[in-house]
């Protein structure tokens, strides 16, 4: 059976993409199934960086797309993770060098050889997006609770579907205190404007900072917040649709329910 | 106007003190005033200081006919009074009316655009006819219409009807929440108050846009009947 290919875009910049990149990749590779991230932000890589796999590249995915190399040359093994493979961005090349019938083709063959193919893709709408978006048959948008984020989002979702994907959305960098004081909009508001399938809420979590800092995934801290949401986003989307959406919680508001059930003012 | 029973070109009845005469106003005016001779000089007397009262049915204008042919009857044969008919419909004229409506709908080509879904940002939808949105319109993205804009749901893009120059036009939403409303040449820009979720429409009234409860102001109650548009 053929694997999948799962574009992650958001519109805005700096909003997560390659963080849920890799993290959703990692957590699917622990599941047990075999995952190749790709780095399509051609001439700004940092998947690399963030996993830790930096000093390990000799071919990339340009080469790959205009056939100097083989899939298995370009891809390289994590170095915790079993069954995850990384296909980095090319520093060098801008994103021009890339044609979408290239990218369609080796998305294919990529479907062949991994259950699931994730696609980091650069932020904004122009050419280095489309050719992301053009081998993909599924998208997560991901976006950060602010309306200018919201907005860019309502935008990218828009073209998805006129491409024929059907985007699945991921909440990131929630700050519950600040939802609570309303100077941070909620996800129903979120969901509100954008009314397509949530797949999961990730909380702001200082674990990502020192995760890429660090080049261990996220996933395999047992502490992370965030990791954990990633987690049940991949377990979400391998299959446990049914699985429920966790909200971030303050953690004020969590002693406030217990001290409720306690009996206590 | 068809026609079809070839009823003969002038009939008189009589009714209460005077008479009544149906006149087909399709025929000449020779041919009219032929007739009328007919009748009225087998009257005879019976025709002096009587009131005559001239029907002409459905048929529209013909004033100057009927006027002539009022002087023609009161010099002719001493009628004391002519009049028309009083304006109250008769029920089976009510009732050619209302299939002659619904006709009108029936054949009526729709001059609406209407929309499903999610209008999302930097989505842009044109028409020059109404447009109506089953759906939300985000933030981000722009209506323009020749005509109305409806919007069964939240409306929160920028918004312009009756472009580019029909300050008649109207805007609707069950949640009325515009970044920019124009109508016609008028503009007025969304204002950040608390969320009201009703129905709402804006429309121009004294060269600035006015937003109004649609329950309470419906301005469409004030029609008789419901018309194509
Ligand atoms: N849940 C989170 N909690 C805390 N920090 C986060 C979280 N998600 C992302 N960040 C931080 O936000 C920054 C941007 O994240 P990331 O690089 O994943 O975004 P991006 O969408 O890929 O950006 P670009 O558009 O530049 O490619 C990074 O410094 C990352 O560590
Ligand atoms: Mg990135």
């Amino acid at each position: 059976m053929e694997g999948k290919v799962i574009v992650v875009t958001s519109g805005k910049g700096g909003v997560g993409k390659t963080t849920a990149t890799s993290s959703i990749g990692a957590a699917l590779a622990l599941e047990g199934k075999r995952v190749a991230i790709v780095d399509m932000d051609i001439g700004l890589r940092n998947l690399d960086v963030v996993m830790g796999l930096e000093n390990r590249i000799v071919f990339n995915i340009v080469d790959v797309v205009l056939g100097k190399c083989k899939i298995s040359q370009a891809a390289i093994r994590d170095r915790r993770i079993e069954n995850l493979f990384l296909i980095p961005a090319s520093q060098s090349d801008n994103k021009d060098v890339l044609s979408s019938a290239g990218v369609e083709r080796v998305a294919n063959e990529l479907r062949k050889e991994f259950d699931y193919v994730i696609m980091d893709s650069p932020a904004g709408i122009e050419r280095g997006f489309q050719n992301a978006v053009v081998g993909a048959n599924e998208a997560i948008v991901i976006c950060t609770p602010d309306v200018s984020s919201v907005r860019d989002a309502d935008r990218v979702i828009g073209i998805l579907y006129s491409r024929s994907l059907t985007p699945k959305l991921v909440v990131n960098r929630i700050e519950p205190a600040r939802v609570e004081r309303g100077e941070m909009l909620s996800y129903e508001d979120v969901l509100e404007v954008l009314s397509i399938e949530l797949l999961g809420l990730v909380p702001m979590d200082e674990h990502v900072l020192i995760s890429s800092n660090t080049g261990t995934p996220l996933v395999l801290q047992n502490d992370s917040k965030a990791g954990h949401a990633f987690k049940r986003i991949a377990r979400r989307l391998n299959g446990e649709a049914d699985l429920p959406i966790e909200v971030p919680t303050h953690k004020n508001s969590m002693w406030k329910k217990i001290s409720k059930t306690l009996g206590f003012k | 106007m068809i026609n079809f029973d070839s009823a003969a070109p002038v009939r008189l009845k009589g009714v209460g003190d005077g008479f009544w005469i149906t006149l087909d106003p399709s025929h000449s005016e020779e041919v009219l005033k032929s007739e009328i001779d007919k009748l009225f000089g087998n009257l005879k007397h019976l025709a002096i200081n009587a009131s005559v009262v001239i029907d002409v049915g459905d048929a529209k204008g013909h004033d100057d006919l009927l006027e002539r042919l009022k002087s023609y009857l009161i010099n002719t044969f001493e009628i004391s009074k002519v009049s028309r008919p009083p304006e109250k419909r008769s029920i089976p004229t009510e009732r050619i009316r209302q299939r002659d409506l619904s006709k009108g709908w029936n054949h009526h080509r729709s001059d609406v655009l209407m929309l499903r879904g999610i209008v999302r940002s930097g989505q842009k939808i044109e028409s020059r006819k109404h447009i109506i949105i089953m759906g939300d319109v985000n933030p981000g993205s722009e209506i323009s219409a020749g005509g109305d804009i409806i919007v069964l749901g939240r409306l929160a893009g920028k918004v312009h009807a009756g472009f580019p120059e029909d300050e008649s036009s109207i805007i609707f939403a069950l949640e009325f929440r515009p970044t920019l409303v124009r109508i016609g040449k008028t503009t007025a820009s969304g204002i950040d108050e608390e969320v009201r979720i009703k129905p709402e429409y804006a429309c121009v009234e004294n060269n600035a846009i006015i937003v109004k409860d649609y329950m309470k102001t419906n301005p469409f109650r004030k029609m008789p009947w419901p018309e194509a548009i």
